[in-house]
């Protein structure tokens, strides 16, 4: 007899509430309604009625979902066979390639793109100095391996999660009901993962048609729907146009996001099962294992490639064109404009970081255990400032906050982006760096808020802890893993995003990816790679401050016993 | 125990008055409790008993605060706590699933409560240990609860709640993670220190046998109702409907007719071809009346050689077990299968399988009933 508390919100967690929901309207929801009413002005109007007759815009439209979809299906395929070799072979440097498999999620996003270009371009050092080719890699091609690259590690993961929570005991079932393993393979463990691929699939799509850094710097001739909203805001300065190919943009992700979370639901249903309860076997059949690891080691060799082509490009003075040691490439960034960027960056990112984690843990606590009415509409908020594309959710700050805000006569908000603005405009680049890092956050304390049984809850509500004691005292202990995932995703996303800042930065507030991104535009690659290695290794080392800080001080007793917390 | 912990408890009244409990809205609108009223004594055990679904969780929990009343009031000591959060109200609470903080050590969960209640740092030593200390916890405070037994988790569980000196414990039917054994000795151990401090009580099971061994009184719920508050042996030998009957012990319903009334709550009864005078509830001649034995009550003989037949008080006997200090009997009458336990069997007066039996009970041992409640 289980029932979900009904108990009156106290006035601690009603302010909590009313303050989440508040910042979750400025940031997300506004922006948004302002995009709705600048698109439907007369140029934006236009784009709309060309949408059937101009063949233009028709052509960009297919770009973006042709893209999604070689993107999404590529991607998830060589998350599979990744997610497949972590949990069914047993093979030496294991854990390395999970770690490798993880790295993309972390790579600003033109790393990937220039050291293509460097290594497979018309002039690259592997298809023109080795194999004597001069491929075409601007535009489609080189869009998709780039993206694929980028995006197949949240295939990867999720696909991971779900073989992992499958229970072993099924193997073991339909192994003593005589089926061979290739047999269980394709009878048992296919079936199951199958809401698995379709949901790395949907949010590969969303990813790879959303994504704008990589258009830019390699799509050439080939136009999406994210570089052609860039380019009609910052090129033709047409906001209404711009507003308007953003808004189609937004139409595919948001019908995604609807569906994967109307599909996750019926999924939980069958995944919750608890622990598994047999021991997993490995695959030993050495061929099988053969053919099963050349995509795995394929790809982490590639990316290591990648990785190298980036550090030592650093320090050389044009990779491939002039290969001498050099550090002009960090003299150059470290001066004037370039430390600037670096450090206002990281600042800005260290800002948003805990507001961001904060936001998520909020949230998650305010949907599983407090709101009862309306939690289905605050989780869709709290996770809309993700689903939303960066591109758009940039152009919507872009036009919402370069004036202040007002009601009525009354100004309730200076001046936040763009020029002229207060802080520079700072304030705004880190609402973005908060509204599209906390989803993350908010996903893992949920799942983690799940585990808990919430008598917990209601025996430090009998103690006489107040809702807010209660969520310092025992929740938030208890979800600190979550919350540490929440951090460290909160702050490379910030530090590595590029589409919604492109759009608010301002001279004063320089943004490192934009700088990547201009340097790579009038081709000084070795200024690029510099900067994505510093990038990388501040990452890197706030990652590993953050661990120490949330991990550290631990209580010595103990460990959360699973048992304990897992629902009875 | 010590007399820090003793002085504690000046027993507290609990009163509910027309309690209702409306879940959800429209056509999903559930009432898991019907206007409900009890009052619950200084110092007594009351044990909510009743099928999955018949409102005793959800009562509790509007005790403790974790449900609002859709109707009605819960007054503690004559003020009404309905309007209260869980936090303000004076009342320990014992979980299913015990609930215990995973992060924190034994002497961490005990001492959460007085911590909050930002009791000086001296005092909460003193009453945790003394705590510890009555429930035989002591050398386990610096363990972890995964560390303990389930037995040992249940008992961190309440000495947790009994460090708040709360006026009311509420018990969600906490030993029904327990194997049978530890169950039995944990409610002897729960009844004890209950009564030891006087600390009111209210425990929710739907193990009869808890019930009756643990309560004061018994409220017996079915469908969001009460169906009837006693003692154990009232509800047990003088229940109120056959629902309740049914739902404690094991019963045979005799079918009677030419019910009359023969004085204060007795009346006059054909059953079995016999004409006899049982103890009768007080609606029992209202209408259709069903004569209630319980199964200890009736004797058992084999049937003299001459007669094999099933008629009036003999019948079949259908199956025999064999429990060593009882022996049950199935047997088919004339009015379905009977069920009777004879207690310290004879060897050669078991009767087996396929032979016949005649069997018997004393009228004082049975109870009229209305039937039209089943």
């Amino acid at each position: 007899m289980k029932k979900k508390s009904g108990i009156k919100l106290d006035i601690g967690t009603k302010t909590v509430l009313i303050i989440a929901v508040s910042l979750l309207l400025l940031m997300v929801v506004f922006p948004l309604l302002n995009i709705f009413t600048r698109a439907f002005d007369e140029s934006g109007k236009q784009v709309f009625s060309t949408i059937f007759t101009s063949e233009v815009v028709r052509e960009i439209i297919r770009n973006t979902v042709v893209l999604g979809i070689i993107v999404a299906t590529l991607g998830t395929l060589i998350g599979f066979f990744l997610a497949y070799a972590q949990v069914k072979l047993n093979f030496r440097g294991k854990k390395i390639l999970h770690v490798i498999s993880l790295v993309p999620l972390i790579t600003p996003p033109f790393a990937f793109a220039t050291a293509i270009i460097s290594l497979f371009g018309r002039s690259g050092i592997i298809t023109r100095d080795i194999l004597g080719l001069t491929p075409t890699l601007y535009g489609l091609p080189g869009l998709t391996i780039v993206l694929t690259c980028s995006f197949f590690p949240v295939a990867y993961m999720s696909i991971l999660g779900m073989m992992r929570s499958l229970d072993p005991a099924l193997d073991e079932a339909s192994a003593s009901l005589g089926a061979s393993k290739l047999k269980t393979f394709f009878k048992v463990t296919l079936p199951m993962l199958i809401p698995g691929f379709a949901s790395s699939f949907l949010l590969l799509f969303v990813e790879a048609s959303a994504d704008l850094a990589n258009p830019l710097v390699i799509g050439g001739d080939y136009t999406v729907l994210a570089s052609r909203a860039y380019i009609a805001i910052n090129g033709e300065y047409d906001v209404p146009a711009g507003s308007a190919y953003s808004l189609i943009l937004l139409v595919p992700g948001l019908i995604v996001f609807i569906v994967q979370r109307y599909w996750g639901e019926r999924k939980s249903v069958v995944s919750v099962t608890g622990k598994p309860t047999g021991v997993p076997t490995y695959i030993e059949n050495r061929i099988a294992k053969f053919f099963l690891l050349i995509i795995p080691v394929f790809m982490a060799s590639f990316i290591v490639l990648i990785y190298a082509t980036v550090i030592y490009g650093s320090f050389v003075r044009f990779l491939g064109v002039d290969n001498a040691l050099t550090l002009a490439n960090y003299r150059y960034i470290f001066s004037g404009i370039g430390s600037d960027a670096i450090m206002k960056t990281t600042i800005m990112a260290l800002i948003a970081t805990p507001i961001a984690g904060l936001l998520g843990m909020v949230l998650a606590w305010l949907i599983v255990r407090k709101v009862r009415k309306g939690r289905e509409m605050l989780d869709f908020l709290g996770m809309l400032g993700l689903a939303v594309p960066g591109t758009v959710l940039g152009i919507g700050f872009a036009i919402t906050f370069n004036q202040s805000t007002k009601i009525g006569e009354t100004t309730i908000l200076p001046q936040l982006a763009g020029g002229g603005a207060i802080f520079g405009g700072a304030v705004a680049i880190i609402m973005v760096y908060t509204i599209r890092s906390s989803p993350a956050g908010q996903r893992s304390a949920i799942a983690a808020l799940q585990q808990i049984n919430p008598a917990i809850d209601e025996a430090s509500a009998s103690l006489g802890a107040s809702g807010f004691t209660t969520f310092r005292k025992i929740t938030l202990p208890l979800i600190k893993p979550a919350l540490l995932t929440g951090l460290m995703f909160a702050f490379a996303h910030s530090m590595t995003t590029l589409s919604p800042i492109i759009f608010i930065t301002t001279p004063e507030t320089p943004i490192m990816t934009q700088k990547i991104l201009a340097e790579v535009d009038v081709g000084r690659f070795g200024n690029a790679f510099a900067f994505c290695t510093l990038l990388i290794f501040i990452v890197l080392i706030v990652m590993g401050l953050i661990n120490l800080l949330v991990r550290g001080n631990p209580n010595k007793a103990l460990q959360p016993s699973h048992t304990q917390i897992v629902k009875a | 125990m010590d007399t820090n912990m003793k002085s504690v408890s000046t027993s507290s009244k609990l009163e509910l008055k027309n309690l209702s409990k409306v879940f959800g809205q429209g056509k999903e609108r559930v009432t898991a409790v019907d206007s409900i009223d009890l009052d619950i004594n200084p110092g007594e055990f009351i044990t909510f008993l009743g099928p999955s679904g018949c409102g005793k969780t959800t009562t509790l929990r509007m005790i403790a605060g974790f449900e609002t009343p859709s109707q009605g009031s819960i007054l503690l000591d004559g003020q009404d706590v309905s309007s209260l959060s869980p936090d303000r109200r004076p009342m320990g609470m014992v979980f299913q699933s015990y609930a215990l903080f995973p992060h924190m050590s034994v002497y961490q969960n005990v001492a959460y409560g007085p911590k909050i209640k930002k009791l000086p740092a001296e005092q909460v030593k003193q009453d945790v240990s003394a705590v510890l200390d009555s429930m035989s916890l002591s050398t386990m405070a610096n363990r972890s609860p995964n560390q303990l037994s389930g037995g040992q988790q249940q008992r961190v569980a309440l000495a947790r709640a009994m460090v708040m000196q709360p006026k009311v414990l509420l018990f969600d039917e906490p030993l029904s993670n327990l194997d049978a054994k530890l169950r039995a000795q944990m409610r002897l151990e729960i009844r004890e220190v209950q009564q030891r401090l006087g600390i009111t009580s209210i425990f929710v099971t739907h193990d009869q046998d808890e019930a009756m061994s643990i309560s004061d009184r018994i409220v017996v719920m079915r469908n969001a109702k009460i169906e009837q508050v006693g003692i154990p042996s009232e509800v047990y030998l003088r229940p109120a409907s056959i629902f309740v009957a049914d739902f404690i012990g094991i019963s045979n319903f005799l079918t009677v007719d030419g019910a009359s009334s023969a004085g204060s709550n007795k009346a006059s009864v054909n059953v079995l071809g016999r004409h006899m005078e049982v103890p009768a509830h007080k609606d029992a001649l209202a209408s259709e009346s069903i004569l209630l034995v319980r199964p200890e009550s009736i004797r058992v003989k084999r049937a003299e050689s001459g007669n094999q037949s099933i008629s009036g008080t003999q019948g079949q006997v259908m199956q025999v077990v064999f429990y060593g200090q009882h022996v049950e009997y199935r047997i088919q009458s004339q009015v379905g299968i009977v069920i009777a336990v004879v207690s310290d069997p004879i060897f050669s007066e078991i009767v087996p399988v396929g032979e016949f039996a005649e069997f018997s009970f004393d009228p004082n041992r049975s109870w009229l009933l209305p039937a039209d409640k089943k």
